[in-house]
This record gives C-alpha cells, sequence and structure tokens, in this order.
C-alpha cells in the first residue's frame, strides 16, 4: 500500500539536496499534470469537433500516443520522494531502527539496480528511434523526444534514489530514529488522517 | 532446473521482495528481468552478456511502448475528475437532494448517504476520498438527528466503496488494460452491480433501522416542492453520468473521449464555483503523481509478464486449475478467497495488477478458454463475457477489503475524519456492510446476467 508523505528536513548538506532535487520534481511532476489537461482538453476538441463540425482533431490518436507517456513517467521521482509508490508495509511497519534501514537500504538497491538496467534499455529504445527517424503514422512526429522523456525521468529517479540510499545508510550508521530525506512508513490510521485531512481543507476553503 | 521450476522459485522471491516492503512495482519487474536473463543464458544457451543485453534492451523498451497507448489516456483523466469533483462543490448538493427524496424511509439518512456517495462515486473514482468527503458532511448530520455513532460511521465507510465500481471507474480501466479486455464493455458492466451494491446496503439500513428504530430515525417534513428544488443543485453528477453513458453506449465517442468530456464539465464547474490556479495546480499535481505510481505498476507488472509469457507460468497454472476435480464454481471460491486474505494487507489496485497475469488466464481456462461459447462453458458464459464478468468481481473483492480489518483505508478515514469515533468503532458499524458485500457477490456469482447485460448492448 502506499505510505509515508512525512519526510523530515534540516540544514544537512542531504536535506539540502533533497530539497533542490524536490523543487525540480515538483515542477516536473506540474508538467505532468498539465499533459493531463492538455490530453482533455484534445478529447474534448476532438469528439465536439467530429460530432459538430465534421472535423476531428488530425493525428488526434498518434497525439495522445505522444502525451500518454509525458503523463505516466513526469511524476515518477516525485512519487518516490513521498514514498507513494505502492509497497506492502506489514513488515517494515513492524521493524525499528537499524533493522528497519537495513530494509530499506535493501529495498533502495533492488530499485537502484533496476532502474539503472532500465535507463540502459530506455535510452538504446530512443536512440534508435533518433537513428531511425521513427516517426508516428497520422502526423509524421518524431517519437524520440517522447521516447526520450523515460530515460530523461529515470535519470531523476536515480538520484533521488542515490539521495534516499544516502539517507538510510547514514541512519543505518548512527541508528537514529527519524533520519532526515526520506519518507517514513505511516500506519492505515495515518495515511487516512492525512488522505482526510487533504480533502477537509479542500471542502473548507470551498465553502467559504 | 526446468524453466518452470526457475519461475516458481523466481516468484517465491518476489514474494519476499514484496513482503519485506520493496515497492511492488520494481520488484516485479527486477524479477522479471533476471527471469529473462536466466531463460536466455539457461534455456536458449546465450552466452551471458550478449544476454544480458538482450533482456535489457528488450525491457527497457516496456515501460515507454506500453504506456504509449490512447486508451491508457483515460486513467489520468478520471483520477483528474475525481480530484476536481471537490472543488465543483456537488458532494454537499447530492446529499441534500438525496436527504430530501429518500430520507422518509426507515434509517432515511443512512439510505441518502448511501444514494449520495453512489451519486459522488459518478463523477470520483475514488473510494477512500469519497468516504472522507462524506463523514464531514453526514456523520455530523446524522449525529444531530441521534444516529447511533457507529452505525452513521459504517454507512459512510461502507458507502466510500461504490466508487470502484461506477463509471468513471480508473480501476476497472486498469483491469481492462492487464486482461486485455474492452474498456467501454468493463465500464457499462460495472454500471448496474454499483446499484445493486447501494441497493443492498439500503435495504439492509432499512432493515436494520426498522429491527432497532434507534440506530437511525427517519427524516419527515420535506415539501414535494423542497423536494425538487433540491434538484438543480446535483444535475450536473446526472449531466456527467448521462455524457458518459451516452458516449460509450451511443458509440458517439471512445470511452477516453467520454471520460475527457465529463473531466470538462467538472473542470468548467470547478472553475464557475471559484476554483484557483493553486487550487488547480494541486489537483494536477496529485493526479500526476498518482497517475506516476499507477503507470509504474503497469509497466512494471507487464516485464514480470513478458518473463511469465516466456516461462508459460499462466498456461501450466490454468492447465493445474482446470485438472482440480471439482466444480469450476468451488475453484472459483477458493480464487476470490484468496483475493479476500490478501486484501486484508494489500492496496487494492497493487493486489489486482499483481495477481490477474496469472489468475485471469487460470479463470478463462476454468471457464472453457477465451473462445468457448455460452453453452460449452463451465460457468454459463462465453470467453469475453466471463473476462468482463471476473473484471467486476474481482473489483467487488478490492471494495470489500476497504472496510476490513487491518488495513480497510475507508474506515480509518472515517475515523480520522471524526477523531471521536475509534476505528474499532468504524469497523465495527461498517462489519454488517461486509456481510452485504458478500451477498452481492453471491448474487452477481448467481445471477451473471447483472454483470453482463449492459454491455451485451455494446
Amino acid at each position: 500500500m502506499s505510505s509515508a508523505h512525512n519526510v523530515r528536513e534540516d540544514g544537512t548538506w542531504l536535506s539540502r539536496a533533497d530539497r533542490a532535487l524536490f523543487y525540480i520534481e515538483t515542477k516536473l511532476t506540474l508538467l505532468g499534470g498539465l499533459a493531463i489537461m492538455a490530453a482533455m482538453l484534445i478529447s474534448v476538441a476532438n469528439i465536439l469537433g467530429r460530432k459538430l463540425f465534421n472535423i476531428p482533431v488530425p493525428g488526434y490518436v498518434a497525439i495522445m500516443q505522444q502525451i500518454v507517456p509525458v503523463m505516466a513517467f513526469m511524476g515518477i521521482s516525485f512519487c518516490q520522494r513521498l514514498g507513494g509508490h505502492i509497497r506492502m508495509d506489514l513488515v517494515a511497519g513492524k521493524l525499528k531502527g537499524r533493522q528497519l534501514w537495513l530494509t530499506e537500504v535493501i529495498g533502495i538497491l533492488v530499485m537502484l539496480i533496476l532502474s539503472l538496467a532500465l535507463l540502459y534499455g530506455a535510452t538504446d529504445h530512443a536512440m534508435r528511434a533518433y537513428r531511425l527517424g521513427d516517426t508516428t503514422d497520422d502526423l509524421g512526429l518524431h517519437t524520440w523526444p517522447v521516447k526520450t522523456v523515460v530515460p530523461v525521468m529515470f535519470c531523476f529517479l536515480i538520484a533521488r534514489l542515490l539521495l534516499q540510499l544516502w539517507g538510510y545508510l547514514r541512519a543505518l550508521r548512527s541508528g537514529e530514529e527519524f533520519p532526515v530525506a526520506v519518507p517514513m512508513i505511516e500506519d492505515a490510521a495515518t495515511q487516512a488522517l492525512n488522505e482526510a485531512k487533504t480533502v477537509s481543507s479542500r471542502d473548507e476553503e470551498m465553502s467559504q | 532446473m526446468t524453466t518452470i521450476e526457475i519461475a516458481m522459485l523466481l516468484s517465491g522471491v518476489l514474494i519476499l521482495l514484496v513482503v519485506i516492503g520493496v515497492r511492488v512495482a520494481f520488484a516485479t519487474a527486477a524479477i522479471g528481468i533476471t527471469g529473462m536473463f536466466l531463460f536466455y543464458t539457461m534455456d536458449k544457451g546465450m552466452d551471458p552478456m550478449r544476454a544480458l543485453t538482450v533482456t535489457l534492451k528488450l525491457s527497457g523498451q516496456i515501460p515507454h511502448s506500453k504506456t504509449a497507448s490512447h486508451v491508457l489516456g483515460l486513467i489520468p483523466v478520471f483520477i483528474l475528475i475525481g480530484y476536481l469533483a471537490y472543488f465543483a462543490g456537488l458532494t454537499k448538493a447530492i446529499f441534500e437532494a438525496a436527504n430530501r427524496w429518500v430520507g422518509w424511509l426507515p434509517g432515511g439518512m443512512g439510505v441518502a448517504t448511501v444514494f449520495a456517495t453512489a451519486g459522488f462515486a459518478a463523477v470520483s473514482g475514488a473510494s477512500v476520498a469519497t468516504s472522507a468527503v462524506f463523514a464531514r458532511i453526514a456523520i455530523p448530520e446524522m449525529l444531530q438527528l441521534g444516529y447511533d455513532k457507529r452505525f452513521a460511521a459504517g454507512v459512510v465507510a461502507a458507502g466510500g466503496t461504490l466508487a470502484s465500481l461506477i463509471p468513471p471507474s480508473a480501476i476497472l480501466v486498469i483491469y481492462a488494460i492487464i486482461t486485455e479486455s474492452s474498456v467501454g464493455k468493463l465500464l457499462m458492466a460495472g454500471f448496474l452491480p454499483g446499484a445493486v451494491s447501494a441497493v443492498i446496503y439500503a435495504v439492509m439500513i432499512m432493515g436494520m433501522a426498522k429491527r432497532n428504530p434507534k440506530l437511525g430515525p427517519p427524516v419527515t417534513g420535506y415539501s414535494w416542492g423542497e423536494r425538487f428544488a433540491s434538484l438543480p443543485p446535483a444535475m450536473p453528477i446526472f449531466f456527467v453520468v448521462a455524457i458518459i453513458m451516452y458516449c460509450i453506449y451511443g458509440g458517439w465517442g471512445t470511452p477516453t473521449e467520454a471520460g475527457a468530456l465529463g473531466a470538462f464539465v467538472v473542470l468548467c464547474m470547478a472553475i464557475y464555483k471559484g476554483m484557483r490556479w493553486k487550487d488547480l495546480s494541486g489537483a494536477l499535481i496529485e493526479s500526476a503523481k498518482l497517475t506516476a505510481m499507477i503507470f509504474t505498476m503497469i509497466w512494471g507488472v507487464l516485464i514480470f509478464v513478458r518473463y511469465l509469457g516466456f516461462a508459460d507460468l499462466p498456461n501450466t497454472f490454468a492447465a493445474f486449475i482446470t485438472s482440480l476435480h471439482q466444480p469450476a464454481i468451488v475453484t472459483l471460491l477458493i480464487i476470490l478467497g484468496v483475493y479476500v486474505v490478501l486484501g486484508m494487507f494489500m492496496d487494492a489496485i497493487g493486489m489486482l495488477i499483481l495477481t490477474l497475469p496469472v489468475t485471469y488466464p487460470a479463470v478463462i481456462a476454468l471457464n472453457g478458454g477465451i473462445d468457448v461459447t455460452r453453452e460449452a462453458s463451465a460457468l454459463g458464459m462465453s470467453g469475453e463475457e466471463c473476462g468482463v464478468w471476473f473484471g467486476i468481481i474481482v473489483v467487488k473483492m478490492a471494495e470489500l477489503c476497504l472496510i476490513t480489518p487491518p488495513i480497510g483505508l475507508n474506515c480509518f478515514v472515517v475515523a480520522g475524519v471524526r477523531p471521536d469515533i475509534s476505528a474499532q468503532d468504524v469497523f465495527r458499524g461498517a462489519s454488517p456492510f461486509f456481510i452485504a458485500d458478500v451477498v452481492t457477490v453471491a448474487v452477481l456469482i448467481a445471477f451473471p446476467g447483472i454483470v453482463l447485460w449492459l454491455p451485451s448492448f455494446l
């Protein structure tokens, strides 16, 4: 299940690097959100244009195929910073101190090795599209720019994982309870409370 | 070791990684890549360096190639509708309308809450968020009328679960992608079971309130004029439902276009109600974050699925399932039982994405294969119908797990919003609804026509 978003901050270099990367990640995620809105508006223009004026958006399917990977990847590192990728924390949630940090280090190492492996494969995929001049069927759009989004976002994810590895290794060495720059595991009750707070604050603002 | 033995061993390692808390998407992808590498070296006899290069190039394509799909664009759009719905001011309007129209029934405000959550579900596919919103709106009103605290909390926690079935439902789109089923048919198929669930909840609330009037008195005194006056503010919800249904049903547009049109209407409503850029950017960031989480699960599992295909594990499991000397329905119930247990420990989306690559082919095989006719099948439906029907059943199972301990998130959300009601009390209050959900699943298994009637017109 998705978990924590309480990340402790302080004045250390690790925390500063964490905050700087988080700033960029937030902007990238907003771009992903804007891509969702663009997809929505293009789809609306396509259906209304087609039905009302018999003028669909040219190359609609090709445009959507270009936008969806952008929506899918722009938030990948942001999600990891907040501990949002789905995990089962039934065992990890019971662990404390060094046992917990060791488990987290193992988890981050698995993710790091995988991300490096996929970075190689995804870069090769994008480079091949560039070399071959691969284009979409409809509008003849070049596919390499969108294919490049994937390895670029894997680079951000790898940077995030390295920071988290640094944070967990520091915690493993010092045995501290609340390390900086890493998401802490929350139980189901705390996650639910945070979710409820988000909705409640929006609701209150709107009713004012 | 044979290919199947290696696949079983790697599946064991995957379970271990997931249990110790490795993010599910990354654990599945890592095991998928490892499996492909072993397949190329051990089965195909490639030298390790070449096997590694082939594996990495093959798996590195999947994150882009499997997400560059027009149909997948529907998931982020449905997520965005859910976030914008709060800003469109639709929650209070639908609750007020439901209360005025059905509040006179025994346990009337509880019944109104169930129908209001079902109505809100039609613009928001998020179960947990629906419970959070209605915990703030409905529980204070119910307590003011003298409703039993535990009962009121249980109604809201259970009502939130209706969001997963009633379109727009992101989880049904995910099911369609993983199983390569028709998105339109699945979305249409969810509508009646969602409505049946709401009716079963309502009947149960009325029965409980009739037996013990202290649980929830009826709300009386509304004139017909007041009832009709409550409808216009709630109309956008019906408008969005009508758009999505008409687009898919009437062939006006694709499900993605239908979802986009629905989201556009909700966005216009939200802007009209005074949503600011700060609110919109917050909704966009939350939508993009959830989208990234879901898509990472999808491509992670699809790398694993590619390996499973090499190892032929789904077919082997399906052959094992069909070789069991017991009625097909018993095997199906055992599979559903496993989902109940898994759901107690895993997020619904994670649970479905992780298990479907193996359980879906098994259930299809159990019914007689994807090309089987209704007459020759074991469960009384064609192969394609079985795929749609099983989707609704497993999503209903995933919903059910939102109100079961120890991690039933809807119950914790209600307890989070109402600190005066303990989580234990919410779980107790929701327990009758667990029984109602089991009854609903039994009804959907006994009468698959409830699921398959609407999609049969497509």
